[in-house]
């Protein structure tokens, strides 16, 4: 069980054309016809190949802008990689990030009846676990309040409850850790990441918090302006990007 | 009793919760619509019995119109209307609206476009029913051709799916394409015998009624439902072919493009 793999990249290249942002308008489409407005041509991601296996806690560092969450994002299959490339995810998984994934307009117990379904839960289901959700967010006085009006603390809890309970295999994190809750919900969810990693979840994660990603990954993988400098270890990692920011 | 239905659908499906994917999703389109207003779902209804009078004020009582039971005549085809025009207002949104289940969990996309139209399907039902009770007032015989309804209904929606799934895409590369499509939407709905009698259409303008997807479908329901004969049975195959040719291109165009749209949202 334990090698199989869930994330497979192969020659995964991603380039963006980046027009003005004006050039979204029926008047500019026209005029700009006869004089088209430079495009800019970023390639965010080179020729990345990398396999994660079934309960690896894999990091992915790199300085601001070499290419992580566009990483993320070709992962969950967001945007699709250049041609040639190839992408595969086995399993249910969630993006985890600051701001996204909830509906503002709707409640905390329908966006996690929401989610869950969409990770494919039974509603049956999330009515038994839906208790134990909103005890871990510890937002059981909030269960009726539109999440709008949460802070980004509220938020992130009940993002990362409905991820832990609602049984993902696969948890991609973005620089998720960062606000989350004080010191008490830091530990807990710590504990149950542990645990997560025990039962053979998979978790990507990408951080500039270097200590989270030395105590937790047992791969990680650096970046550099969209290149892969190294997968390994993270002490090896680690020593690689310090050199690099010099 | 819907609920109980689904659940009962779902008890043998014991491995898939598609049904109750697209349920919720559809459940919490219409919320976001209409709960967060004091008077909540009441709207889906105020809003058509509103326009409708008046409608009623200006066609009837200003510029005497001489159809029978006007303003059965009128809600009849309005009904009909008010779907297409909500639904492809809100398919016009789909990519954006959707933009933070997209980007964060893996959705099927026709499942997002297909519960749109079901929290569209729920407001019509509400309208038709409002319309059965109004009906009530008039001597109106219902006939066997309502069983027709469904099937016109679906015509509708098969239409509305390819509606959107094309125009979501055109409304990220072109921003402004919404205040094209509302004037678009405003022509369009002088084009449909609503108003006035559809007899002006079969006499003169045939290619309206030929061309304009939502015009045969607002005939043959009053026929169904208002007239209690049998539907056009021209129309309605003319009807069910636009519908499904703009559905497989919708379905071509969105699967080209969806990817490509979402970078540049």
């Amino acid at each position: 069980m334990k090698d199989n793999i869930v994330i497979s990249l192969k020659s995964v290249s991603k380039t963006f054309k980046i027009k003005d942002k004006s050039d979204y308008t029926i008047r500019n489409r026209v005029t700009k016809i006869l004089k088209p407005s430079k495009i800019h041509i970023i390639e965010a991601l080179k020729n990345i190949n990398l396999e994660i296996k079934e309960g690896d806690f894999f990091g992915i560092i790199g300085r601001n802008g070499s290419g992580k969450s566009t990483l993320l994002k070709i992962m969950s299959q967001v945007y699709p990689p250049d041609k040639g490339g190839k992408v595969d995810i086995l399993g249910k998984y969630l993006k985890l990030t600051l701001g996204t994934g909830f509906d503002g307009e709707l409640t905390a117990k329908e966006n996690i009846y929401l989610n869950a379904s969409l990770l494919g839960l039974t509603f049956k289901r999330i009515g038994n676990k839906f208790q134990e959700i909103i005890e871990f967010a510890e937002l059981e006085e909030f269960v009726n309040s539109k999440v709008k009006y949460f802070s980004s603390g509220m938020y992130s809890r009940l993002a990362f409850a409905v991820a832990v309970h609602a049984e993902a295999d696969i948890f991609l994190i973005d620089e998720f850790f960062g606000g989350v809750g004080d010191e008490k919900f830091k530990q807990k969810s710590e504990k149950t990441f542990r645990e997560s990693i025990i039962k053979g979840k998979t978790i990507v994660f990408v951080s500039h918090d270097l200590n989270a990603i030395m105590e937790n990954c047992n791969k990680v993988l650096l970046l550099n302006y969209g290149e892969p400098i190294i997968i390994g270890s993270p002490e090896k990692v680690l020593i690689e990007y310090n050199r690099l920011l010099k | 009793m819907l609920k109980k239905i689904i659940n009962y659908i779902v008890k043998y499906l014991p491995e898939s919760n598609k049904i109750e994917r697209i349920w919720i999703l559809a459940k919490s389109n219409f919320r976001k619509r209409y709960y967060g207003s004091s008077l909540g779902i009441i709207w889906a209804l105020i809003n058509p019995l509103f326009l409708l009078v008046i409608y009623y004020f200006i066609f009837n009582v200003i510029f005497n119109n001489q159809i029978e039971n006007f303003i059965l005549y009128m809600f009849s085809g309005f009904l009909i209307w008010m779907f297409f025009e909500e639904a492809s207002k809100e398919g016009l949104n789909t990519i954006t609206s959707n933009r933070y289940l997209i980007e964060n969990i893996r959705i099927k996309k026709l499942d997002i476009y297909i519960s749109g139209l079901l929290s569209k399907l729920f407001a019509l039902i509400f309208n038709i029913f409002a319309y059965f009770l109004i009906s009530l007032f008039f001597k109106i015989q219902y006939s066997a051709n309502i069983l027709f309804l469904p099937i016109l209904i679906f015509n509708l929606l098969i239409l509305n799916l390819g509606i959107s799934l094309i125009i979501s895409i055109i409304s990220v590369y072109l921003k402004d394409f919404n205040h094209f499509w509302d004037l678009f939407t405003l022509a369009l709905f002088w084009l449909n015998p609503i108003f006035y009698s559809e007899l002006i259409l079969y006499q003169t303008y045939k290619i309206i009624l030929y061309l304009n997807p939502v015009a045969g479908i607002i005939i043959n329901t009053r026929n169904v439902l208002l007239n209690g004969v049998s539907p056009d049975f021209n129309l309605l195959v003319i009807n069910f072919c636009q519908a499904i040719i703009i559905l497989i291109l919708g379905l071509i165009i969105n699967k080209k493009h969806f990817s490509k749209v979402i970078e540049i949202l």
